[in-house]
């Protein structure tokens, strides 16, 4: 996975629960690093240093990465996506909207 | 005026004068020395002063991104020097001279680019006199093509070349070693009863023996730290920045004449036999001294020790040769 | 659910008339307001440690979005420091109006702009900017130096708080969302109000000045243009004047026509869910377009920026109306149904700024002890490590803030509904899909 200031190369990444993910992180401009959230797992790599990190992907749902290391101005807002699975929780999510709406416009029914 | 409106104001001025007063006169009374990516300007300042045997205090703070910091020639750990917070070091120098500060890690295509001076005053008890480079002495012509006229089938083998260079005359010497291409030393055993990868392996081993295990571990780090951005980490000249190199070459032929060898350009092929094995360690060691002329390849002549420089030659033939294992 | 003063209590309401505890919230949030403008022109330029980007963006947006907002209505700007020196030299005094005031121009502001749409225009601006605005010291420091010297110029000239009320890019948006807060100014009793002579808490009197904000609090029915400054509190002579706490969103039961903050309903709901797709997403094009201002690209970005909030949300919006009746004016409907994104808007900012202030907050904590990147360590947490907090915890928050603010504005929907006579259905169906984005682009 490349690293550049300010995203990642491939940025959105598909995984199956289990898998032992093994990613390498090459900088291409300055050190860069890279934090799963949820996983609280990182690693740094400087430019010519490929580094690597190494997890088990027991998580289920969709998790942003972000750089680590300040590398410059848009630094907090380097991320990427990593679903394990299907992103379930979006769906119920969704699905409880879509139930609440209904729920709302029923409840106005028997007024007149 | 009523007398709590007085006090009030007087409390509102002061406290105002206060918030901005103290920060800003303890600001201007902190000399610090911003690090910024070479296309931002790089150090600034970048030329200090010291004094031989005074401590030299610095703060040093990066403007952007990760940035390190070392002088090149003395003995010292790089520091790190991070975005936003301020690393403190403390140097002393027993000899004069002007001594290079340099960014220790990658920060973009000029990162090699972002360098320094200490200027450091004083006597010192023993001068030392400069030496001339080995390149130099040997009237070694290091921008010229080197290319080996053969190159071995296979990967030449240390190893096997110890049990085959027992009997023979070999010139096991380091300077020997250091003048000679291994083309050259494979033609100096021209006229021994082995075959061509069999003196191959012989000359592996004699680049085994001018080294040892430690210049070698100690060469991969400096490689890793300063040459596999460009070089490539498995030493192909195709690092992070070998595309931009290229790039940043076409772009300026246009403009120039001449030299069309010195634009910018993919940086070199270790693990290419025919460039590497024509090539002496005292040439390597003149381009890794002097620097491309243009070529983007950086001049290291004030940054390494020249033990620092030998360990990195003997790293880059082990692109070439398999020796100590 | 009823009323209930807070101000019976006479701790609340002493409290609240006194000048010098409100006189000392203000001059903490001055020096602090002052601070950053210094951190932001002489401090480090990288913005994760530098006091001005951490306390303005992080610290301070976390309290305003999350606590100030929802819960205070305009809370905030019942102790913003900006209108501060403007208003000083207005007054011509610091505590209780003088004996002799000094003479401004004091002009009414011109009609045309007696609206938001300045407001609108300027939180636009900032919007454009942002990415840029976010993350460098000095822009930042420049911005808000900008607001403070907007807001003297513009008390030297225009009687009471003229930057506050038509200029602040913050109030804008503050003062829409105001109404859905569980806390109001309102008078007691309309007959004191018709009898009282002078209207001092319009037009000052010797125990204080006329409404900064230009209202007329005997006429408050609604939060969105009251600063909470107290000062009708002060002026009043019949104690007439109360603080309130009330049911959320008690304001939008009398749903709003004004076109103006109607767009500023799109506005909101258009730019967090910008900000949530480009600052939040994985795409690296967005963000270097919004970053490279001045570039073919960021005139792109803005482009789309705006055809988003002016064009595709409010058209959408329409076509649903359209097939709603006809007999009330489209212009009215569509007015008084926005009013339902003022909820959704609300719960979208709650959930995206959680997002990002949980992921930074650790950066408060070195930016205290080091708050120019000077090296300082005043607090010892100078070396604190950037760690997001609460991580486990943000998708269910998010997730309700979204489902909640959905049904809120679904209910707020049908209020506005009935006003106008027509079906809801459309607008909670609209609800339904922004909400789905949101949800989407955040989790």
């Amino acid at each position: 996975m490349d690293a550049q200031q300010f995203a990642y190369s491939p940025s959105e990444l598909k995984v199956n629960p289990g898998d032992i993910i093994t990613i390498q992180l090459v900088s291409t401009d300055v050190v860069h690093g890279l934090y799963v959230d949820g996983y609280d797992v990182s690693v740094e790599a400087d430019p010519g240093q490929t580094a690597t990190l190494t997890f088990i992907a027991d998580k289920l749902g969709s998790f942003r990465f972000r750089c680590n290391v300040t590398c410059g101005a848009m630094h907090p807002f380097m991320i990427g996506r990593i679903t394990v699975g299907t992103n379930n929780w979006l769906f119920r999510s969704i699905g409880l909207a879509a139930l609440a709406v209904v729920g709302v416009v029923i409840s106005i029914k028997p007024k007149a | 005026m009523k007398r709590p409106e007085l006090l009030t104001r007087i409390l509102i001025t002061v406290a105002i004068v206060g918030a901005v007063g103290a920060p800003l006169y303890i600001w201007s009374r902190t000399p610090l020395i911003h690090a910024q990516m070479s296309e931002n300007g790089g150090w600034s300042p970048d030329v200090l002063r010291a004094e031989v045997g005074k401590p030299l205090h610095l703060k040093l703070t990066s403007d952007d991104v990760m940035h390190g910091f070392a002088v090149g020639q003395i003995d010292m750990e790089r520091v790190d020097v991070e975005p936003g917070k301020v690393t403190n070091i403390t140097l002393t120098f027993d000899k004069p001279g002007i001594y290079t500060f340099f960014c220790t890690r990658w920060c973009g295509l000029n990162h090699w680019r972002m360098r320094g001076t200490i200027e450091v005053n004083g006597s010192s008890s023993d001068p030392e006199p400069a030496s001339i480079p080995l390149y130099v002495s040997l009237h070694l012509d290091i921008d010229a093509p080197h290319d080996a006229a053969s190159i071995p089938i296979d990967q030449p083998s240390a190893a096997r070349g110890q049990e085959l260079a027992t009997d023979l005359p070999v010139d096991l010497s380091a300077e020997y070693y250091r003048s000679h291409s291994p083309y050259q030393a494979f033609n100096d055993l021209a006229n021994t009863a082995l075959t061509d990868s069999q003196r191959w392996d012989v000359v592996a081993y004699l680049w085994q023996l001018n080294t040892s295990k430690e210049s070698l571990v100690n060469g991969k780090q400096l490689y890793v730290q300063n040459c596999a951005a460009c070089h490539g980490e498995n030493g192909a000249g195709n690092g992070v920045f070998a595309d931009d190199l290229k790039a940043a070459g076409d772009a300026s032929a246009q403009t120039m004449v001449g030299a069309q060898d010195m634009r910018m350009q993919t940086p070199a092929n270790f693990t290419d036999p025919t460039r590497m094995l024509g090539a002496s360690p005292a040439l390597l060691q003149g381009k890794i001294l002097r620097g491309g002329m243009g070529t983007g390849m950086p001049m290291w002549g004030s940054i390494f020790t020249e033990d620092q420089i030998w360990d990195l030659i003997a790293y880059i033939y082990s692109f070439q040769f398999e020796y100590h294992k | 659910m009823a009323k209930i003063e807070l101000t019976r209590s006479l701790y609340v309401k002493n409290t609240l008339k006194s000048r010098y505890p409100q006189l000392a919230v203000f001059i903490v949030m001055l020096l602090g307001y002052i601070f950053a403008i210094l951190a932001g022109l002489i401090g480090t330029p990288v913005g994760s440690h530098n006091f001005s980007i951490v306390f303005v963006w992080i610290a301070w947006w976390a309290i305003l979005i999350l606590v100030a907002v929802p819960f205070f209505g305009r809370g905030w700007c019942a102790v913003c420091p900006i209108p501060l020196p403007g208003e000083w030299l207005q007054r011509g005094a610091v505590l209780s109006p003088p004996d002799k005031r000094p003479k401004w121009l004091n002009l009414r502001v011109p009609k045309m702009f007696r609206n938001i749409w300045l407001q609108n225009i300027s939180f636009l601006l900032l919007a454009l900017f942002s990415s840029v605005l976010l993350t460098t010291p000095n822009i930042t420091g420049i911005v808000l130096a900008a607001m403070l010297f907007a807001a003297i110029g513009l008390s030297t000239v225009f009687e009471r708080r003229a930057f506050c009320r038509y200029l602040c890019p913050v109030g804008g948006f503050i003062g829409l969302y105001s109404q859905t807060a569980p806390i109001e100014l309102r008078i007691k009793d309309k007959q004191v109000c018709v009898k009282c002579e002078g209207k001092p808490c319009y037009n000052g009197s010797q125990a204080g000045y006329g409404c900064p904000w230009d209202v007329f609090p005997g006429g408050l029915t609604k939060n969105t243009y009251c600063g909470l400054c107290m000062e009708c509190i002060r002026t009043c002579p019949h104690d007439n004047i109360a603080v309130n706490l009330r049911p959320f969103s008690a304001d939008l039961a009398k749903p709003s026509t004004r076109m103006d903050e109607a767009f500023k309903a799109f506005i909101m709901l258009g730019s967090a869910m910008i900000y949530a797709g480009v600052l939040l997403g994985p795409w690296g094009v967005l963000k270097d377009a919004a970053y490279n201002v001045g570039s073919s690209t960021w005139f792109a970005y803005a482009v789309v920026f705006i055809i988003i909030i002016f064009g595709i949300l409010p058209g959408l919006f329409m076509l649903g109306l359209l097939q709603t009746n006809n007999t009330t004016p489209l212009k009215q409907r569509f007015a008084s149904l926005s009013t339902a994104l003022i909820p959704l808007g609300l719960m979208f900012w709650v959930a995206f700024s959680l997002s990002f202030v949980l992921t930074n907050a650790s950066y408060i904590l070195a930016a205290l002890s080091d708050p120019l990147g000077l090296g300082w360590n005043l607090f010892g947490t100078a070396n604190a490590a950037w760690q997001p907090m609460l991580t486990s915890v943000l998708a269910p928050v998010q997730t309700l803030a979204l489902v909640g603010g959905l049904i809120w504005s679904a209910r707020t929907a049908q209020k506005a509904a009935n006003e106008v006579k027509v079906s809801s259905i459309p607008v909670i169906v609209y609800c339904f899909i922004v909400t789905s984005i949101m949800l989407w682009l955040l989790l």
